[in-house]
């Protein structure tokens, strides 16, 4: 029992960090259908500016946050101007392709920009609260929580969007048939921009929530995303509900195997139900043979 | 005063292969023009390249005086053309409610919006009923329903109605073919497009008769059955 309360707090916070990266990765690929392999880079983008505003040019903690969001979210508009419109209108039918090379490309140079600007050595997050929390017989860092209640706040505020307020419907009428969402009114450029900038700011959030608990390197990025690929081929593709369940679910797997079995067969082991549930469901195991669109 | 919808030298297609081939023809306000003619002769392809879902090669394409050729579609519908397509293109995992409210898109008065809601549910009763379902459960009849009171929603000047009919069974038929007739004595300026002529005898003003790409025969509709051109059309020649 003793055992249980951290292997719990750990498995929620990695957890909560997973949902929050596949959330943006999900959204993209549902609406755009394109993998955004610079989705990593953006959440070490944020983690950094966050840094930059904070340490190097001494502002309050709520301008670093309000950095980290922004610099995500301008990566986000970037990446939309500068890759995916170009490439779609040139040539549709190669899209998926050509957008994956493009933004890993993207990943590649910003991950490079940022070693260059800030160097390879890893820098402390100043953004992090200290000291523990006290529940009965759970223990549990503050800063654990707030990555938790922040995570849940995020993807609720993101849920309640794309529910119930009309710029949010527009986004699942795009997801959804892009057509008929053209014959509506809606102009799906403007959609498309929308939602790389929501990805990118929720990239830039999670980033910092990483960076806090991990240290800031110019690789911040990497695992999280590679986790969120994961998430999102378990769940199925562009299934955003079935995503965030994956993610809490795989997560605590990967922090019980990491207690009893060693840390080195967390990753191993998600990897191997990965290939289980590629077998036994090839679609996901909430996807349907025709993906379930947000 | 310019027709509501003026189509002159239309010409479009697919990539390497025209479909229409200079088509032209007016429909004035408050007017249901018809196009009838056999599957795969561009029918379809006609109200694709008016409402801006395709790109038209040639030829003019104007909205109470405007030309909107290769306009994005998002353009065309701001001007007044709703386009309630071949195979309703509902969104699936949207209630009824929410793909009437998509219809109205392009309008943010909340009091206009339930206003047009409780016309299109008086016309189309059914809607009112099914309006918590996922449009992915609806029955063939009613997805038709759903797609026309989704055109309606907007609040359109014109309306481009393609094949209401089709997949249909005849009953349903009959009912959607009620709509239109009631549609159009309320005023409403309707394009319609139908594969089988002796449906719109008796409710379009004008008929056009499309064959292999071009208009062959224009006028009224119960002129159409009694010509040559319509048996040449349908049996080959």
């Amino acid at each position: 029992m003793e055992i249980l309360g951290p292997v719990l707090v750990s498995g929620l916070t990695t957890g909560a960090l997973y949902a929050l990266a596949t959330l943006g990765l999900s959204l993209v690929w549902g609406v755009l259908g394109m993998l955004n392999m610079a989705h990593g880079a953006m959440l070490t983008l944020g983690g950094y500016a966050a840094y930059a505003v904070v340490t190097a040019a001494g502002w309050p903690a709520p301008a670093g946050v309000l950095a980290a969001v922004l610099a995500g979210a301008a990566a986000g508009v970037l990446i939309h101007v500068m890759i995916a419109r170009p490439l779609v209108r040139r040539s549709p039918e190669t899209f998926e392709t050509s957008v994956m090379i493009a933004t890993f490309g993207a990943a590649i140079a910003l991950q490079n920009t940022i070693l260059a600007v800030a160097g390879g050595q890893p820098l402390g997050q100043p953004l992090s609260l200290s000291g523990t929390a006290r529940l009965g017989p759970l223990v549990a860092p503050w800063q654990n929580l707030l990555i938790i209640g922040v995570s849940i706040v995020l993807m609720s505020a993101v849920a309640l969007y794309l529910a119930r307020t009309r710029g949010g419907r527009a986004i699942r009428a795009v997801s959804q048939n892009r057509e008929a969402a053209a014959l509506m009114g809606v102009p799906a450029e403007a959609v498309y921009l929308r939602v790389l900038a929501l990805s990118g700011a929720l990239a830039g959030a999670c980033g910092l929530l990483v960076s806090s608990l991990t240290q800031l390197s110019p690789t911040l990025g990497s695992e999280p995303m590679l986790k969120a690929f994961i998430m999102c081929v378990v769940a199925g593709l562009g299934n955003i509900p079935g995503a965030i369940v994956a993610s809490f679910a795989l997560a605590m797997i990967e922090a019980l195997v990491q207690y009893h079995f060693g840390a080195r067969w967390g990753f191993p082991v998600l990897l191997g139900i990965v290939i289980l549930v590629l077998i036994w469901r090839p679609t996901g195991l909430f996807g349907r043979a025709t993906v379930q669109r947000l | 005063m310019p027709d509501a919808l003026a189509v002159s030298g239309l010409t479009a297609g697919y990539t390497g292969r025209d479909v229409l081939r200079g088509i032209s023809f007016a429909v004035p306000e408050g007017a249901l023009v018809t196009i009838v003619g056999p599957n795969g002769h561009g029918k379809t392809t006609l109200l694709r390249a008016i409402s801006g879902l395709i790109r038209p090669r040639a030829g003019l394409v104007t909205v109470f005086g405007a030309d909107m050729a290769g306009a994005a579609p998002h353009r065309i519908a701001a001007a007044g053309v709703a386009h309630v397509p071949q195979g309703d293109m509902l969104f699936p995992q949207m209630s009824v409610g929410e793909n009437l409210l998509m219809g109205a898109y392009l309008t943010t008065d909340p009091a206009e919006i339930s206003r047009r809601q409780d016309e299109v549910f008086a016309l189309l009763p059914k809607l009112a009923e099914r309006r918590a379902q996922l449009a992915v459960s609806l029955s063939g009849g009613e997805r038709r329903m759903c797609g026309i009171g989704r055109g309606l929603m907007s609040g359109a000047r014109i309306l481009l109605v393609d094949e209401p009919s089709l997949g249909l069974a005849p009953i349903i038929i009959e009912q959607i073919y009620g709509v239109i007739a009631a549609l159009k004595a309320a005023g409403r300026t309707i394009l319609l497009v139908e594969e089988n002529p002796a449906r719109v005898e008796g409710l379009a003003d004008t008929v056009h008769l499309l064959d292999h790409g071009g208009i062959v025969w224009s006028g009224a509709p119960q002129d159409l059955l009694a010509r040559a051109e319509l048996m040449e059309t349908y049996l080959g020649g």
